[in-house]
C-alpha cells in the first residue's frame, strides 16, 4: 500500500512539474518580467500576436531576484532581458555581462521615439548604452480640495512656492487639544523626496559622478525639512514609514491634506474618492524651477544573448508595443497626458497635466541618477549616508554634522574604487574612466 | 522555626503560579499580537488596515478578501504544486534522514563519529554560500525549472534531522535489536520493523519540522523555478503582492487573507502531530 502511494507520488511529480527543461530554441527570447500576475497575463496573451508578424517568441520568466540572476549569469543560463536599476546596469556593464544596445540599434527608428534624456539615462560611465527605460514620472503635492475650500485657501498653483507651501501646512494643520498630536497634518514629504526638493532649491550633481556632494543647497532644504516636523506641520517620518502608512490611505483618511507622490500615481489615482488635485513641487525663492524626473532603472540585454537581434525586437515590442506599457512617457512621439485622461478622466482638471508639462520643460532628472543612487560608488557611499540621513530625521544628528561626515565618507569611496580597479573583469573602458577618477580625486585643488 | 501552615504554603504555591502564568500570558499575547493583526487584517477593507484607532473585530467582516485572494493568483494551480513539492520532500526526507540516522546510532564501523562530525559541521554552511555552485550545477543537470532541484536535495537526508533522529534511535535499547536478530532479522529488517515503529514520535518531529520548511520555502523555488505553471504558493503570494502593489501600495487587507490561507495547512499539520511532536522533541532533542 505504501510502496504503491509512493509509486503514484513518483508519477504525478514527472507528469506535472520535473522534466520538461526545454532548451531555448533560435529566435526565442527570455524575458524576465515583473511577478505581476496581471502583466503576466497580458503578456501571455501578446505574445503569440508578436510571434506571428515578428517570427520571435518570447517565454516570460516572472520570478526575479538580485540574487538569483547573479546565480542564472553564474551558470551560462541569463535571462536575455531583464530589469536593471542604475546601480546594477554599471556594475554588470562594468563586468561584460550587458550588450551595449548601440550594437544592435544602429537605423531603428524606434532609437528617435526615444526622449534623449532616456537614452542619456541608460548610459554607463564607459559611454555604453546598456537599458532602455520603461518607465518614467515626476512628483507632486498631491491635496484634498475639500480641506483647501473648508479652511478658505487658494489651490496651490504652478507658480507657488516653498513659503506658500509652509503656510498652507500651516493652516490645514487641525490641533484640537495642544497637548495631542494634531489630528491632521497639513503635509507630508516621504524622506525619498528630500532630493527632489534639493534640486528645487538648486542643488545639482554631476551625472556618473562618483563621489557625495552635499551643496548648502541641500543643507537647507534638510533644516526647512526637519523644522515641518519640528512644528507639527507633518507627522515624524520615522513613524509614518514604520508603520507601513501608504500613500493613499493618508490622504483618503484625511490625516494629511498634502502629500508629496510620485506623478501619475496609478493606486492613488484609483482608490482616492476624495476630491483631490496635484500641484508641482513648490518653487524655492530666486531659483529656477527644476522638477524631478525619473527615467533610472529600464530593461538591460545580457551579453550572452543567443540572438541579439530577436532579442532587441523583443525589448522594442515591450517597450513600445505591449498594451501594459501604454502610453509610454518614455517614448516622444506618445500623448501620454491625453492617454492617462482618457484612462483616468478624474485626472482631467486635477492638475496632472500641467505638473507633467512642467516637468518635461524644466526637467531636473533624478536625484537617483546623481552619485547618492545611480552611480557605481552608491553602495560605500549610501551604507554610510543612509544611517546618517535617518540619524538626522530622528534629532540624533544636527545637519552641520552630516556635512562634516562627507569628508570621511568620500575616503571610503576612494578605497572602494582602488578595491574596484583590481577586480580582473572590470572592462577596459570603465578602468580607464575609474583610474582618471581615481587620480583626479587625488590630487590636491587647485587654487 | 515554625513550619508554614497549609494556608500559607497553598498561598506560597498560588503566587509562584500566578507569577509564572502571568508571565506566560504576556508572552504568549505578544507572541500572538501579529498572528491577531493578520487575522483582523484579513477581513477589513482597505483603509481599516491603518484606520486609527485600530478596530480589531471589524463592523462589517469583508469575507470577500478570501474570494479576492484565490482569484488574483492561479491559487488551485499553486496549492497544488506545493503540496506535491511537500508531500515528496518529507516522505523522502524521513527515509533519508532515518536510514543515515539509524547507521550512525547502530553500526559499528571506523571513522564514524568522524563521518557524524563532518554530517553535523555542513549545518554551519549559509545557504548564500552554496547557492551558486549547486545553481550550476543542476543547470549542468538540466534541472533548472524543474522540482528536482527543490525534491532531489531530499534523498539524501538533511543533518539536523539526522542528529534528531540518531539521537532518538540512541535512546530505544539495544535489547529490542538483539532479539530481533536472534530471530533472524537483517539490519534493513531491524531498521524498518522495530526501529521506525519505536520512533515514531521523533520522525512526527522531523515530518512537522520538514513539512513547515518546505511549505513556506520561498527562496528555494524563487531560485529554480521560472514558469509560472510550476510555481508555489509563495512564489504565488509574492506575485499577488507585485499584482497590487501598482506605483507603490500594497493591499494588506488582501495579501493577508491570501497569507492566512497558505498558513492554513501548516495549523492543522500542527495540531494533527501535536502530541508526537512534543514528546519527540523531549525524547530526541534533550537526551544524548
Amino acid at each position: 500500500m505504501k510502496l504503491a502511494a509512493m509509486v503514484c507520488i513518483g508519477a504525478v511529480l514527472l507528469a506535472s512539474g520535473c522534466g520538461n527543461n526545454g532548451r531555448q530554441a533560435p529566435g526565442t527570447v527570455v524575458y524576465n518580467c515583473p511577478a505581476n500576475a496581471a502583466e503576466v497575463a497580458v503578456l501571455q496573451k501578446e505574445i503569440p500576436v508578436f510571434a506571428e508578424t515578428s517570427g520571435v517568441t518570447i517565454t516570460l520568466h516572472p520570478f526575479t531576484g538580485q540574487e538569483k540572476l547573479y546565480a542564472m549569469m553564474a551558470a551560462g543560463k541569463a535571462p536575455d532581458i531583464f530589469y536593471t536599476s542604475g546601480v546594477m546596469r554599471d556594475q554588470l556593464a562594468s563586468e561584460g555581462r550587458l550588450l551595449d544596445l548601440r550594437q544592435v540599434s544602429g537605423g531603428d527608428p524606434f532609437v528617435g521615439r526615444l526622449w534623449p534624456h532616456s537614452i542619456q539615462s541608460g548610459t554607463s560611465p564607459d559611454g555604453g548604452w546598456y537599458s532602455v527605460g520603461n518607465w518614467e514620472f515626476t512628483c507632486g503635492v498631491y491635496y484634498r480640495k475639500d480641506l483647501f475650500d473648508a479652511a478658505g485657501i487658494r489651490h496651490p498653483d504652478t507658480a507657488w512656492t516653498w513659503d506658500d507651501c509652509v503656510a498652507a501646512a500651516r493652516a490645514l494643520t487641525v490641533r484640537p487639544d495642544s497637548s495631542q498630536p494634531p489630528s491632521r497634518y497639513g503635509i507630508f514629504i516621504g524622506s525619498h523626496f528630500v532630493e527632489a526638493l534639493e534640486i528645487m532649491n538648486g542643488s545639482r550633481f554631476p551625472s556618473n559622478g562618483l563621489t557625495l556632494t552635499v551643496p548648502e543647497t541641500s543643507l537647507e532644504v534638510y533644516r526647512a525639512y526637519l523644522s515641518l516636523m519640528d512644528e507639527e506641520l507633518m507627522p515624524d517620518v520615522r513613524r509614518v514609514q514604520a508603520m507601513g502608512m501608504q500613500a493613499p490611505q493618508l490622504l483618503q483618511t484625511g490625516r494629511v491634506a498634502m502629500l508629496v507622490e510620485a506623478v501619475p500615481h496609478q493606486t492613488l489615482i484609483e482608490t482616492l474618492s476624495v476630491p483631490w488635485g496635484v500641484a508641482p513641487l513648490p518653487r524655492f525663492k530666486g531659483k529656477a524651477p527644476a522638477y524631478f524626473r525619473s527615467s533610472s532603472g529600464g530593461l538591460s540585454v545580457s551579453s550572452s544573448t543567443a540572438d541579439p537581434r530577436a532579442t532587441w525586437k523583443a525589448l522594442v515590442w515591450i517597450i513600445s508595443g505591449t498594451s501594459i506599457y501604454q502610453p509610454n512617457p518614455v517614448l516622444r512621439d506618445v500623448d501620454f497626458t491625453s492617454g492617462w485622461e482618457r484612462r483616468y478622466p478624474s485626472l482631467a482638471g486635477s492638475g496632472f497635466r500641467e505638473v507633467w508639462d512642467l516637468s518635461l520643460k524644466h526637467n531636473g532628472g533624478d536625484p537617483r541618477f546623481f552619485v547618492r543612487f545611480s552611480s557605481w560608488t552608491s553602495g560605500p557611499i549610501l551604507e554610510k549616508l543612509q544611517p546618517l540621513l535617518d540619524r538626522l530625521w530622528s534629532r540624533e544628528l544636527s545637519v552641520e554634522e552630516l556635512n562634516a561626515s562627507v569628508h570621511g565618507i568620500n575616503a571610503g569611496v576612494r578605497s572602494q574604487l582602488e578595491e574596484t580597479l583590481r577586480h580582473r573583469t572590470l572592462q577596459p573602458a570603465f578602468r580607464s574612466h575609474l583610474e582618471q577618477a581615481l587620480k583626479e580625486l587625488n590630487e590636491p585643488p587647485s587654487h | 522555626m515554625a513550619r508554614p501552615s497549609q494556608w500559607e504554603t497553598l498561598l506560597a504555591s498560588a503566587g509562584r503560579y500566578a507569577v509564572s502564568y502571568g508571565i506566560l500570558i504576556v508572552l504568549g499575547a505578544v507572541f500572538m499580537l501579529p498572528l491577531l493583526w493578520m487575522l483582523s487584517v484579513s477581513v477589513q477593507d482597505a483603509e481599516g488596515v491603518f484606520a486609527q484607532p485600530f478596530q480589531w473585530v471589524p463592523e462589517h467582516p469583508r469575507w470577500e478578501n478570501f474570494r479576492d485572494a484565490v482569484t488574483v493568483f492561479p491559487f488551485g494551480r499553486y496549492l497544488a504544486n506545493t503540496a506535491i513539492i511537500t508531500a515528496a520532500v518529507v516522505l523522502f526526507t524521513l527515509l533519508s534522514s532515518s536510514l543515515v540516522a539509524y547507521g550512525f546510532s547502530r553500526m559499528r564501523f571506523h571513522g564514524r563519529d568522524l563521518l557524524f562530525a563532518i554530517c553535523l559541521s555542513t549545518m554551519m554552511l549559509p545557504g548564500q554560500v552554496t547557492m551558486i555552485p549547486l545553481y550550476v550545477a543542476y543547470a549542468r543537470l538540466g534541472w533548472i525549472d524543474t522540482w528536482y532541484p527543490l525534491i532531489v536535495p531530499a534523498l539524501f537526508g538533511s543533518p539536523f534531522y539526522i542528529f534528531l533522529l540518531r539521537q532518538f534511535f540512541l535512546t530505544i535499547p539495544r535489547e529490542y535489536d538483539e532479539a530481533a536478530l536472534l530471530d533472524g532479522a537483517g539490519k534493513l529488517r531491524i531498521y524498518w520493523s522495530i526501529i521506525l515503529p519505536l520512533a515514531r514520535p521523533a520522525l512526527a518531529t522531523v515530518a512537522l519540522f520538514s513539512f513547515v520548511g518546505t511549505w513556506n520555502d520561498f527562496f528555494g523555488p524563487l531560485i529554480y523555478i521560472n514558469t509560472p505553471e510550476k510555481a508555489t504558493l509563495t512564489l504565488g503570494l509574492q506575485m499577488l503582492k507585485a499584482q497590487i502593489v501598482g506605483t507603490g501600495t500594497v493591499q494588506w487587507h488582501i495579501l493577508m487573507a491570501a497569507s492566512l490561507l497558505v498558513m492554513v495547512p501548516n495549523v492543522i499539520v500542527f495540531f494533527l502531530a501535536q502530541k508526537h511532536f512534543i514528546r519527540g522533541l523531549q525524547m530526541g532533542g534533550l537526551r544524548g
